[in-house]
């Protein structure tokens, strides 16, 4: 009876506890680190003995801090487009391709997120450094899309699999040609798999820390990069404020993400 | 889109339907495969040709002692996160939805709030005078505020965190994929829960707990950001120290070759991960 719900008896108490146990461990970070921002001390002692929002003054005041968002989100959405429209091209060959080392080629596509981070890291700097991209967008850009790609071709591919094609085929035979088929049917009935790509490629760029810190400069530094600066000099509350502001943008874009999927499904 | 069908193949020589893959295959080759076998050439040949970078690794007490602490953080980080990520995901299978899809959304939530966020909050609540040892002081469990921090507890912690969603999001699909028809049918037959629980559900959901371990055993090796923040110097992990060496020692040669010591060890795992799960579903929790 074990995977009766209504049938455990005792055991459902005490896995119905635990689970309760996991789910409040997986949010107390992100409630604890929400309500320090607005706390008072600057020693981040808690509970805070008051309330304060002199922490996102202080961020918002700082250029710094402004400018190190703006670059990260100019990186994110660059890089998400590449990783979406090339994840898209690459995904029609690998579901619908006819040639020997397709699953091969799968592999090589993925592999960017397999590999540790530190390793492509560690490569991709030496070699910006011997062709002169090393602390450019572009080079961030470059990098960025290629850990993205990954997360574009996944959900992509899943899409596509699911797709009978016999309906492009259809229209082809209705008169439409291979190109205005795909785009006017396959392409919107795919377009869940093209959305949860784009938000997975750009949450893969805004959030990436490794490459990041190789490839900043001191006049290029995504909002990572600022963080593990601060992070590695003091806990100051202002990463407090600034964490709270991602994870409020985080909340938004699940939001967003479930409202969404909701419409286009039906 | 290639314009025409892809049977007839638009790019000459190319097999058909491959040539839409080509700018992702471009991009890839020369910004990824490049660079990373350009490295692991340079641990062979820099500063000069030789394997002496290789026996200054495995020749020191210090790098040693790096791989032997990778492998205990890994194996302790997958150890705990599927004992506690096993009845969660259990739960999770068989609940009903609505409560259910509350606990989806906070495993989501954690998921996708930035990394450094989460960590950040560890390195707060774990320290000297954090909230977890106030309060474990507060309800006189303990006397002195235990080291949570720049320790291996502080890296486990900070870890398993991370990993408990790319355990449960899988493991949840691998049982509900379980008949609940065979459990009654070993409970009819007299077994016990326990019984029931050995013989018959732990080894149906096996082949999903050896991917999903194998995957956040590989995770967890490479990784940077969590040790490098939550871990102490006395237990550097090899991603930290590739970036050290290579970063604050300039030292490129020692650096590749510890890289491509952590490059052979994640590959052949991925291989073994590939041939349980099938090349298909490889990548887990997307």
């Amino acid at each position: 009876m074990l995977l009766d719900y209504d049938r455990l008896g005792w055991l459902r108490v005490a896995l119905v506890g635990f689970t309760a146990a996991v789910a409040a461990f997986l949010l107390l970070p992100v409630v604890f680190i929400v309500l320090l921002s607005f706390g008072s001390s600057r020693w981040l002692a808690f509970p805070p003995p008051g309330w304060t929002l002199k922490w996102y003054q202080q961020l918002l005041a700082d250029p710094t801090w402004i400018d190190a968002a703006l670059t990260s989100a100019r990186i994110a959405a660059m890089a998400a487009i590449l990783a979406v429209v090339i994840g898209l091209f690459a995904s029609f060959s690998l579901v619908r391709g006819e040639f020997r080392g397709r699953q091969v080629l799968r592999g090589l596509l993925l592999m960017p997120m397999v590999l540790p981070v530190v390793v492509f890291a560690i490569a991709i700097y030496a070699f910006f450094l011997r062709i002169g991209l090393a602390g450019t967008t572009v080079g961030f850009v470059i990098a960025h899309t290629i850990l993205a790609l990954p997360f574009a071709i996944i959900p992509i591919t899943a899409a596509l699999e699911g797709f009978d094609k016999s309906i492009e085929d259809a229209a082809i035979v209705c008169g439409a040609s291979p190109l205005q088929a795909r785009l006017r049917i396959t392409l919107p009935s795919i377009r869940i798999g093209i959305f949860s790509a784009a938000i997975f490629s750009f949450l893969a760029s805004w959030d990436e820390v490794v490459v990041a810190i190789f490839m900043a400069s001191p006049t290029l530094q995504t909002l990572p990069v600022k963080i593990w600066g601060s992070l590695r000099a003091d806990l100051s509350p202002v990463v407090a404020a600034a964490s709270s502001l991602l994870v409020g943008l985080t909340l938004c874009l699940m939001i967003v993400t479930a409202l969404l999927r909701r419409k286009m499904s039906r | 889109m290639q314009g025409s069908s892809f049977r007839r193949s638009s790019v000459a020589g190319l097999p058909a339907g491959s040539g839409s893959a080509l700018p992702a295959l471009l991009l890839v080759g020369l910004f990824f495969i490049v660079p990373v076998v350009a490295l692991l050439l340079r641990s062979v040949t820099d500063p000069e040709p030789g394997l002496q970078n290789y026996a200054a690794l495995f020749g020191s007490d210090t790098y040693v002692r790096v791989f032997l602490n990778t492998f205990l953080v890994a194996t302790v980080v997958t150890a705990v996160t599927i004992l506690v990520a096993f009845p969660v995901a259990w739960m999770l299978a068989i609940m009903p939805p609505a409560p259910g899809s509350i606990v989806f959304g906070i495993i989501i939530l954690s998921m996708w709030t930035n990394l450094l966020t989460r960590t950040y909050a560890w390195m707060v609540l774990l320290q000297r005078t954090g909230v977890i040892n106030r309060a474990l002081m507060g309800l006189g469990i303990i006397h002195e505020p235990l080291p949570l921090i720049n320790n291996l507890a502080g890296v486990t912690i900070g870890m398993v965190y991370i990993m408990l969603p790319f355990m449960i999001l899988p493991l949840v699909g691998t049982l509900r994929a379980i008949d609940p028809m065979t459990l009654r049918a070993a409970a009819l037959c007299g077994a016990s829960p326990f019984e029931a629980f050995r013989r018959i559900l732990l080894p149906l959901s096996l082949p999903g707990i050896a991917a999903g371990g194998l995957m956040v055993f590989v995770m967890s090796l490479g990784y940077f950001v969590t040790p490098a923040l939550l871990g102490g110097t006395s237990n550097m992990m090899l991603a930290e120290m590739i970036a050290q060496t290579v970063q604050s020692l300039l030292n490129w040669g020692l650096g590749s070759a510890a890289a491509f010591v952590l490059l052979v060890v994640t590959m052949a795992l991925y291989a073994i991960q590939l041939h349980l799960v099938g090349a298909r579903r490889a990548g887990g929790g997307l």
